[in-house]
């Protein structure tokens, strides 16, 4: 069977995953010094956003920074469309997404390693215990929110070692000087190291104490996403399980329309989740994304989402008129 | 030897008041007038608002450089000129503890105006200079002088053969000794350890390495960086001065208005005579006194007959 | 049955695949482990409010500890925003409880005197938002110098570095000027630093800028603290000069 060209909903759903990544990378490298003596504060909205973090911070501290409220808004959004945060807006879980894409193998292995797996429940447990924590006053939720997991690691590993690699590979190729004769690799190099010093590196090489383990820590996240399709996204993350407690009843729903299905399989082979699409009894709107792969992926178009609200014939309802 | 050769011809020939005068480090034309070597150019009002001391600061450096024969004695066309202020602190114009922005600025301008190809300036300051740069004002005249405005750059410090007194070989900035002229603008700070940093300690901006070590031996250290780096140009900023809590300062009240510039080319002469302004002899000073004994410049700056104007 | 109403009342009695099946003790297996987990950290010595980790120096505008650890996401951002490199990530200085939360490693950067950046930046206010003339009245420690390795104190060298950083309007660094003998048995009279507890805030540039590698003569411990009654030496608080 030919593969089937990509739905445009998924190249859509690319697109503002590989927007709010670039806009929190941006917003990672403008929070430094401003002339003078302001900061760039903007990653703070993706925080903002964040319910995981307004509720612990709320039930470990009792206080409400008045900007958290935008998360209601991703609560709101939430209930309607299940994790669609997750497969759409969040930027940790882009860069999951993107290793994951990374992997070779064939259509069977990725099913072994994408289907719905019992330890997908582990992300619920860690929840409650955060929860419970946060409610006795402990608020260690930020060792795992994903934002907090995510910056930290950029800011006190991840960048200041691509930083330290940068500058030493221009440092070297300036001090050793190559080229031929009167010409040299210099006049190439030396432009592009004064765009990056402008735009990207920092001021001064940045050193941190724990950045080993924080570095580790994070390059093994990436790194389990070869042997699990989305590990962090599906396993660990607190911010992906309250997303799926609050989506776990969502309004827009995925339907199969099992006339024209023929158990290919097909849309288990790049579901993100692990929400087991090819049965729709057993479709779990908790671990869906919302990436809308299975749909796209269906040989048959048998696979859609739609919103409950609409008009719909049921088999053992009778029509029914929707109160707007 | 050389130096002790110039120093004398010059204080021979303004003494003497007779032939033809040079200027003390070449210049492009013979002058009719013996043209000094220092001059002090001095406000007769000292005003308040912004407006008014960036006036001041304008025309005092102005007059200053004009007494000694015009920038034209120090700039040659085409000339690559590194402006070296104090910018080392995270501090306001105003708390006295960096140059001011204006006295730089007009550097900045009067070197382009003597056909300067171009003009840099940047420090290596004490705070970082991400902070220091914008909050002196520095920054912000400078490049609206026309100056490019410099960050330094890690791997432009090399070691180089100082072959002083003290100091064999130190990490300098490799551009600023490059150029083809430095101009030397600190402004004038009382300082605890050597009573008052001027135009020789001002030069700790131009260099890396472990800088906090130079404390050691002040009086040996700076005279070695000051005949390594020789600046073509001395302006000592002493519009607002320093007097107590330097080098890094913090409180108004330590700010006093000397509404002076001093500029010169005997790097001794002119850190003793901004000394004075401070209030402290200059033999109490050890790199002034070391200066002289070393020969680098005369400790006694009324010899060179300082041409005083009143701005 | 209006499907409104309908999908409200699913979230009472989920039907099948809308529940989560997390199974009731497992979760209160969880639950235990956060409560756990709180009684553990509320045994940690810093916990008693009788010891106090002297490396943990908090940035300025930080919240009295409990509170901090209540708030503090350790998002890192106050650690990337600070431009001297002064922000750093715990390992146990505050406990388990603190890992990754912000500490001032003063070897590395210090407290630049205008600067109040991470409390611009911080999320969750657990750095409280301060201005930078109250900033600079909050204390975050205090330097003491170690006469064993001062060059002054212990090697008749001179050099007051420590003094020439200080930021403080009237500096928190002042001198004792003493005779002291050389090798060669020769008089000099050197400039020994000494800190003036009133004045000083901790701001860790003297530990950052001494010349003395290794362990710098002139260190900063968290005493002395604003944010915190409890850990003081003064018997009666210092004043500032206004600057």
């Amino acid at each position: 069977m030919a593969k089937k060209k990509t739905s445009w909903i998924v190249w859509l759903r690319r697109l503002t995953q590989t927007g709010f990544f670039l806009l929190f990378c941006y917003l990672f490298l403008q929070t430094v010094y401003h002339p003078i003596n302001k900061a760039g504060r903007g990653v703070t909205f993706f925080f903002n956003l964040d319910p995981l973090v307004a509720l612990n911070s709320w039930l470990a501290s009792h206080a409400f920074v008045g900007a958290m409220l935008l998360s209601l808004l991703t609560l709101a959004v939430t209930l309607i469309c299940g994790r669609w945060f997750c497969g759409w807006v969040c930027p940790f879980g882009a860069l999951h997404n993107f290793f994951t894409s990374l992997r070779s193998g064939r259509a069977k292995q990725k099913l072994e390693a994408g289907g719905y797996n019992q330890w997908q429940k582990a992300k619920y447990y860690g929840l409650v215990a955060f929860l419970v924590a946060a409610l006795l006053g402990a608020n260690v939720v930020g060792w795992l929110d994903p934002f907090s997991f995510f910056f930290r690691s950029l800011s006190t590993s991840i960048y200041p070692a691509i930083n330290k690699g940068l500058v030493g590979l221009f440092t070297w190729i300036y001090n050793a000087n190559p080229g031929v004769g009167p010409v040299r690799l210099t006049v190439v190099t030396e432009p592009i190291y004064g765009f990056l010093r402008k735009y990207f590196l920092a001021v001064e090489q940045p050193y941190y104490w724990g950045s080993m383990l924080i570095g580790v820590l994070f390059i093994t996240t990436v790194v389990l996403n070869f042997f699990r399709a989305r590990f962090w996204c599906r396993y660990v993350c607190p911010l992906g399980a309250l997303l799926g407690v609050v989506g776990k009843n969502p309004l827009v729903r995925l339907k199969k329309n099992q006339e024209k299905c023929n158990s290919c399989r097909l849309c288990l082979v790049d579901c993100q989740g692990g929400a087991t699409p090819d049965n729709p009894l057993e479709w779990k709107p908790s671990e869906c994304f919302y990436c809308w792969n299975c749909e796209s992926d269906c040989p048959a178009k048998a696979i859609s989402f739609a919103c409950e609200l609409k008009l719909e014939k049921k088999h053992d309802e009778p029509l029914v008129q929707v109160d707007r | 030897m050389g130096k002790i050769d110039r120093r004398d011809f010059l204080t021979t020939g303004v003494l003497a008041g007779a032939g033809l005068g040079m200027g003390l480090l070449g210049s492009d034309s013979l002058r009719a007038v013996p043209a000094p070597s220092i001059s002090i150019a001095h406000y007769k009002s000292s005003p308040t608002e912004t407006d008014g001391i960036a006036e001041e600061a304008r025309r005092l450096t102005r007059q200053a450089i004009e007494a000694l024969g015009g920038m034209n004695r120090f700039v040659s066309k085409a000339n690559i000129v590194w402006v070296k202020p104090d910018i080392g602190w995270d501090r306001r114009p105003e708390q006295a503890a960096t140059t001011n922005p204006d006295v730089v600025a007009t550097l900045v301008e009067m070197c382009y105006q003597a056909g300067a190809k171009k003009v840099l300036v940047s420090d290596n300051p004490c705070n970082p200079a991400r902070l220091s740069f914008p909050r002196s004002g520095i920054q912000q005249a400078a490049e609206k002088a026309g100056a490019e405005v410099i960050f330094l750059d890690e791997r432009k410090f090399r070691k180089m053969s100082i072959n002083g007194k003290v100091l064999k070989e130190w990490e300098v900035y490799q551009d600023a000794v490059e150029a083809d002229r430095l101009i030397n603008v600190p402004i004038v700070k009382n300082h605890n350890l050597c009573l008052a940093t001027m135009g020789m300690k001002n030069l700790m901006g131009v260099i890396g390495g472990p800088r906090n070590r130079l404390h050691q031996d002040l009086g040996g250290t700076l005279v070695d960086l000051a005949a390594f780096f020789k600046p073509r140009l001395v302006v000592l900023d002493a519009i607002r001065v320093l007097t107590a809590n330097g080098p890094v300062g913090g409180n108004l009240a330590d700010v006093k208005r000397k509404d002076t510039i001093v500029a010169g080319v005997d790097q001794v002469a002119v850190d003793a005579l901004g000394a004075t302004l401070l209030g402290y002899k200059p033999d109490s000073i050890g790199y002034i006194v070391q200066g002289n004994a070393r020969g680098l410049g005369t400790i006694n700056f009324n010899s060179l007959s300082p041409k005083q104007i009143e701005v | 049955m209006n499907p409104l109403y309908k999908w409200i009342g699913d979230f009472v009695h989920p039907p099948k695949e809308a529940r989560l099946d997390l199974g009731r003790r497992a979760v209160l297996a969880a639950g235990l482990a956060g409560l756990g987990a709180k009684l553990l950290f509320g045994i940690d010595p810093q916990a008693s409010k009788r010891s106090f980790n002297p490396a943990l120096i908090r940035p300025p505008g930080a919240l009295p500890e409990e509170e901090f650890l209540a708030r503090c996401i350790r998002c890192g951002e106050c650690m990337k925003v600070c431009p001297t490199n002064a922000i750093h990530p715990t390992s146990l200085e505050g406990g388990v409880e603190g890992v990754w939360t912000p500490i001032l490693n003063m070897p590395v950067g210090y407290c630049d005197y205008e600067c109040n950046l991470c409390s611009q930046v911080c999320p969750t206010h657990a750095i409280r938002q301060v201005d930078v003339p109250e900033k600079k009245k909050i204390k975050i420690g205090l330097a003491y110098i170690d006469k064993n390795r001062c060059l002054p104190w212990a090697y008749s060298k001179t050099c007051i570095v420590c003094e020439e950083q200080c930021p403080t309007p009237k500096k928190a660094i002042w001198f004792e000027e003493a005779e002291v003998l050389n090798i060669q048995g020769e008089k000099l009279t050197i400039k020994q630093p000494r800190v003036d507890p009133d004045l000083c805030i901790g701001c860790g540039i003297c530990e950052t800028k001494c010349p003395v590698k290794g362990q710098a003569a002139v260190r900063v411990t968290s005493v002395g603290e604003t944010r915190n009654p409890e850990n003081q030496i003064l018997l009666s608080p210092g004043s500032f000069a206004e600057g």
